[in-house]
């Protein structure tokens, strides 16, 4: 018998959970809100360790499609258990019965203007990694004007209670070299500093990739959070951080800011926690059953989870969890049958 | 210890097993969050008075958990408690009360 | 006509009374000297002073009878609350007055005795009538009609207090128990005891039909002296628990009034004026409901008047503890019946707090003006901004400012353009007053150089400071709301409106109960939206909860008053939350999902830019 499963979120878990689903014969429903697939990633420009094209992953995710029903721009408005069911009806009118549903919802880029102190929004000059790689995919930004000395913030959102935001957003560090290296080939004369609290190079490669940017692109690290920014009267950035390493406060005059704007939950996770009874933990992403052993089950019968709707993940480990919740979706359906 | 007489030139290094932490026990009584700072600098490169001195209170903290009080504590006397480093500490560390209460528990 | 019944004009039932009598008199006498004997020599001078001072001494008395008596704030509050007070309070001042007029009119001989007024009834009867004397009586049982009245509501205020408007009552004491019951007591033993002998000593409607009553069921009404033995008892515990208790305020307040109308203000936590404070205190819980800690429960014993009764206690510790507490938002002394000065009592403690490291403010005087700004000497028209240490933190807020000043042609200097020197007021509110002088002295050396006649300040906390404790030699400090709807009013800038949005004004505590700034704010905004109210607004507002004023709450406890705040301002669902300071905003903004924005950006958004209007 075929049983449906409803995905909500059309970004790499997705995408990824889909297609396996249908491979274990069951026809998946997918959801997205923006008008691509693709999520976040879709906006990238090239991705870390090595700067692999995003265009290439995207291409290989939706190459195959094939028996996997998807609805852009499209919300959900309500979901009510029925028994063994779930009813959801979307903002586009169509409703569905699904057997078990999965929470591909990924995450919410932090708003940098929230940090009033770094200026977002009010300097000409400060942007954040999204508007870089928007800038990487299509070479416009008025705010980039041949920087001299660009600076990157780490933790912008991230490891930060005042923001409500007390996780590591695990992908900016690696991210910021990326970028900074990215940026050096831009502009070969300028200087590129790196701001962070602690540089988490935890996967394969990315210690190379830190070499690198030391090494190869003469990107400078400085050990401290930038406290506050400020213009000068030339339009220039003055930039305040203690360099902790040192010892002492130090201020640099820079040509661009580049915010790090890191993970923060969904911002509609309590909606649809409140439709379903899943749980939500404090720091606002869903929780699974147990963050080791079923990191992929909800606390509800035929609700699953796949990628940063659990929490900041990379790439790699979003396109496994999708692949271990639709394995989990198959078992659950052998159990009920 | 034996005593041989003679001593050697005063090492630089920090003896922590000779550290007594009984006074840093007491901070932490009054005002827990002295031991939430992870050390990004945000207070030192906000300070007010720290444009004018030498005062750091991610330095003070850090003298403290070694047990080098009579290093750090000096730098607190310019302190003028305006609450800057409250507003930026991303731990959300209560520095106002931390200071006042070092500066009650602490002797210079 | 009336005569005496009794020739020695004494019987023993009036033994309790005047033991309680006597007591509370010489406790008071004592307080009273205590109290001024504590004051420094010149609050004391001027207390005297202010004795003989025929415009002062009329203030006193108009609140002795406004406050005390007559409970005109409570009724502005609160009808019902009102009317409970009031008729107790007054009602039992004029049985007092009406029976001393009694006596005096009657038995002129017996007007020393402190017990005759009160028992007037059992000592006289009635031999014939006349209009003065059934007046005098039915103004008795009237009085005491309208005393019962209050004491009927208070009884159902105590167990029902919502229905009387409050959603939290204090906890009263063992003692406080004792002397409520005997307060409740009181009358209707009265109204007992008159019964029983208007046959004789006699009554007016209120009293006369008790007397048939009694008379109609019991076989011996004569037999009455138990009756008054136990209105004294009541009386006589009332009186021997009452400095015990909270209705200590009732004598307390009488004397409180003319010491603050003398201009005398807290200088040690628990000593002279403050000493006339804490008992005068009488435990309404008002600030209870009106603490913003209160949205935690545990935040409750917080609140200043648990505070006054730890202080009472002695209990150093746990005083001390709710004074670090205190966000100093000023709004439980807003009000309170009596006003009294929460902030500065806790302060008082913080101050006596000792410190072994001093702050050391001698690098300031080494700094030369000329390094901060280049304001030095700018005189003739221009005003002096002074931004603030919070500003580095929201940079819209002084850009804003400064897009105004331009766009209105003012010649402006940043003050603090390349390092601020703290105003001081976070050192104050921390109880370390004298620390701040060096940072004030600093900061007025720099204004009064600059010669600039006007001080702007885009921070609440900092404008108060400056009109509070700076002497400026008359240069003339405003806060941006006030300087900003002055160039509006006057047309120097113009606004657009825009008609489709709404937004909500939120009062910060420095500038409103602080300074009392409330209309410039909102009159400059109804230029550019539509104001609407927030749930409390002016005096009523809640503190964002980022005050400097707390030391030691939590990160946590702070989201949660922040919360609450935030509810109360979104109430008629705005479309943007516009405060005048900048800690209020940075808090909000944390939380908010409504948008926050600072007052100056408001402004400087919707500013009609000259050249475009030509």
């Amino acid at each position: 018998m075929k049983r449906n499963v409803l995905i909500i979120g059309g970004g790499p878990a997705g995408m990824e959970a889909a297609r396996r689903i249908r491979d274990y014969g069951h026809t998946p429903i997918l959801i997205e809100k923006e008008s691509r697939l693709g999520g976040h990633l879709a906006k990238w420009h090239k991705l870390f360790p090595e700067g692999e094209s995003t265009e290439e992953l995207l291409t290989s995710l939706t190459a195959d499609m094939e028996g996997i029903n998807y609805f852009t721009d499209t919300n959900i408005v309500s979901i009510n258990k029925l028994k063994n069911l779930y009813v959801a009806i979307f903002s586009n009118g169509i409703s569905v019965q699904a057997d078990a549903i999965l929470f591909a919802t990924g995450f919410s880029m932090f708003p940098a203007e929230k940090k009033e102190e770094y200026g977002y929004g009010i300097y000409n000059h400060v942007i954040t990694n999204a508007d870089l790689e928007h800038f990487f995919n299509t070479g416009k930004d008025p705010r980039i004007k041949e920087p001299k000395v660009i600076g990157f913030v780490h933790c912008v959102g991230s490891r930060d209670e005042k923001a409500g935001n007390r996780q590591c957003s695990k992908v900016c560090c690696a991210t910021a070299l990326k970028q900074a290296c990215e940026m050096k080939e831009l502009y070969p004369d300028a200087t590129i500093y790196c701001f962070y609290m602690d540089l988490r190079m935890f996967g394969r490669k990315y210690e190379d990739l830190y070499l690198n940017a030391q090494r190869k692109y003469g990107i400078l690290f400085v050990r401290g959070r930038v406290s506050e920014v400020s213009e000068d009267i030339d339009g220039r950035l003055v930039v305040k951080a203690e360099d902790t390493l040192v010892g002492k406060p130090i201020r640099i005059t820079m040509d661009l800011l580049v915010l790090m704007a890191g993970m923060s939950p969904c911002v509609e996770n309590p909606k649809i926690a409140s439709m379903t009874g899943v749980h939500i933990g404090e720091d606002g992403f869903f929780m699974p059953r147990d963050l080791l052993y079923r990191s992929v089950e909800s606390h509800s019968k035929g609700i699953f989870f796949a990628g940063a709707a659990t929490g900041p993940k990379t790439i790699p480990e979003t396109l496994n969890e999708a692949r271990a919740a639709a394995m989990a979706i198959d078992h659950y359906f052998k159990q009920k049958a | 210890m034996i005593d041989f007489g003679y001593s050697l030139t005063p090492s630089s290094t920090i003896e922590i097993d000779d550290a007594d932490m009984s006074l840093f026990d007491e901070l932490c009584a009054v005002e827990p969050d002295a031991i939430k700072c992870m050390s990004c600098g945000s207070c030192a490169a906000s300070c007010t008075a720290g444009v004018f001195t030498d005062l750091n209170l991610r330095k003070v903290l850090l003298g403290l958990q070694r047990g080098c009080e009579e290093d750090v504590l000096p730098q607190l006397k310019s302190c003028m408690l305006c609450g800057k480093c409250h507003i930026v500490c991303p731990r959300g560390i209560n520095t106002r009360h931390l200071i006042l209460s070092i500066c009650k528990i602490y002797n210079i | 006509m009336m005569r005496e019944r009794f020739i020695s004009g004494y019987d023993h039932f009036v033994l309790p009374f005047m033991v309680g009598m006597i007591f509370v008199l010489l406790w008071c006498i004592i307080g009273v000297i205590k109290i001024m004997v504590q004051l420094e020599r010149k609050d004391r001078i001027k207390v005297y002073k202010s004795l003989v001072n025929p415009v002062i001494m009329g203030k006193n008395v108009r609140d002795w009878f406004g406050d005390c008596l007559f409970h005109v704030k409570l009724w502005r509050r609160n009808k019902v609350l009102g009317y409970m007070h009031s008729s107790i309070a007054f009602g039992w001042f004029m049985l007092i007055v009406i029976g001393h007029i009694e006596t005096f009119l009657y038995i002129p001989e017996r007007g020393g005795l402190f017990y005759y007024p009160i028992f007037f009834r059992y000592f006289m009867a009635v031999e014939s009538t006349t209009l003065k004397g059934s007046l005098l009586f039915f103004l008795m049982d009237f009085f005491l009609l309208v005393v019962l009245s209050g004491i009927i509501l208070a009884i159902i205020k105590r167990f029902r207090s919502k229905l009387m408007g409050m959603r939290r009552t204090t906890k009263l004491t063992l003692l406080d128990r004792v002397g409520l019951y005997s307060l409740w007591a009181i009358f209707p033993l009265r109204l007992i005891a008159e019964g029983f002998t208007a046959g004789v000593g006699g009554g007016s409607f209120l009293t006369v039909p008790v007397n048939w009553l009694f008379a109609s069921i019991l076989s011996k009404p004569e037999n009455f002296t138990i009756a008054w033995w136990a209105y004294s008892i009541a009386l006589g515990t009332f009186m021997i628990v009452l400095p015990y208790t909270r209705y200590m305020h009732i004598p307390a307040e009488f004397f409180l009034i003319p010491l603050k109308n003398a201009g005398i203000k807290v200088r040690r936590p628990r000593k002279g004026y403050a000493l006339a404070e804490l008992y005068s205190c009488p435990s309404c819980g008002v600030c209870l409901d009106a603490c913003p800690m209160s949205v935690d429960k545990a935040g409750l014993k917080n609140t200043t008047v648990y505070y006054i009764r730890q202080v009472k206690r002695r209990n150093q510790p746990r005083a001390l503890a709710i004074a670090d507490k205190c966000l100093m938002c000023g709004k439980c002394s807003v009000l309170c019946p009596i006003n009294i000065s929460a902030i500065d009592l806790r302060l008082a403690l913080r101050k006596q707090q000792p410190y072994n490291i001093e702050h050391d403010f001698s690098y300031l005087d080494k700094i030369p003006n000329e390094a901060l700004t280049s304001a030095i000497s700018v005189g003739g028209e221009k005003v002096l901004y002074y931004s603030g240490c919070m500003s580095s933190l929201t940079p819209m807020v002084s850009q804003s400012v400064q897009k105004v000043l331009t766009t209105a042609g003012i010649d402006f200097t940043l003050m603090d353009e390349q390092g601020t020197i703290c105003c001081g007021r976070p050192l104050l509110l921390s109880g370390r007053t004298e620390e701040a002088k060096a940072l004030i002295e600093k900061n007025e050396q720099i204004i009064k150089e600059s010669g600039a006649p006007i001080l702007l300040v885009s921070c609440a906390i900092c404008y108060r400071i400056f009109k509070e404790d700076y002497d400026l030699n008359g240069v003339q400090v405003m806060h941006y709301t006030e300087y900003f709807e002055q160039l509006a009013a006057e047309g120097v800038i113009k606004l657009r409106k825009q008609e489709k949005l709404k937004y909500v004004y939120h009062d910060p505590c420095e500038l409103g109960r602080g300074c009392g700034i409330y209309e410039a704010p909102r009159k400059a905004l109804a230029r550019v939206a539509n104001l609407v109210p927030a749930a409390k607004e002016r005096k009523e507002s809640i503190c964002c909860g980022g005050s400097l004023g707390s030391l030691t709450l939590t990160h946590e406890e702070r989201g949660r008053i922040t919360e609450n705040s935030i509810r109360n301002l979104t109430a008629n669902s705005p479309d943007r939350i516009v405060t005048a300071c900048p800690l209020c905003m940075k808090t909000f903004s944390r939380q908010s999902e409504i948008k926050v924005v600072d007052f100056a950006q408001v402004i400087a958004e919707n500013l009609v830019e000259k050249e475009k209007e030509e």
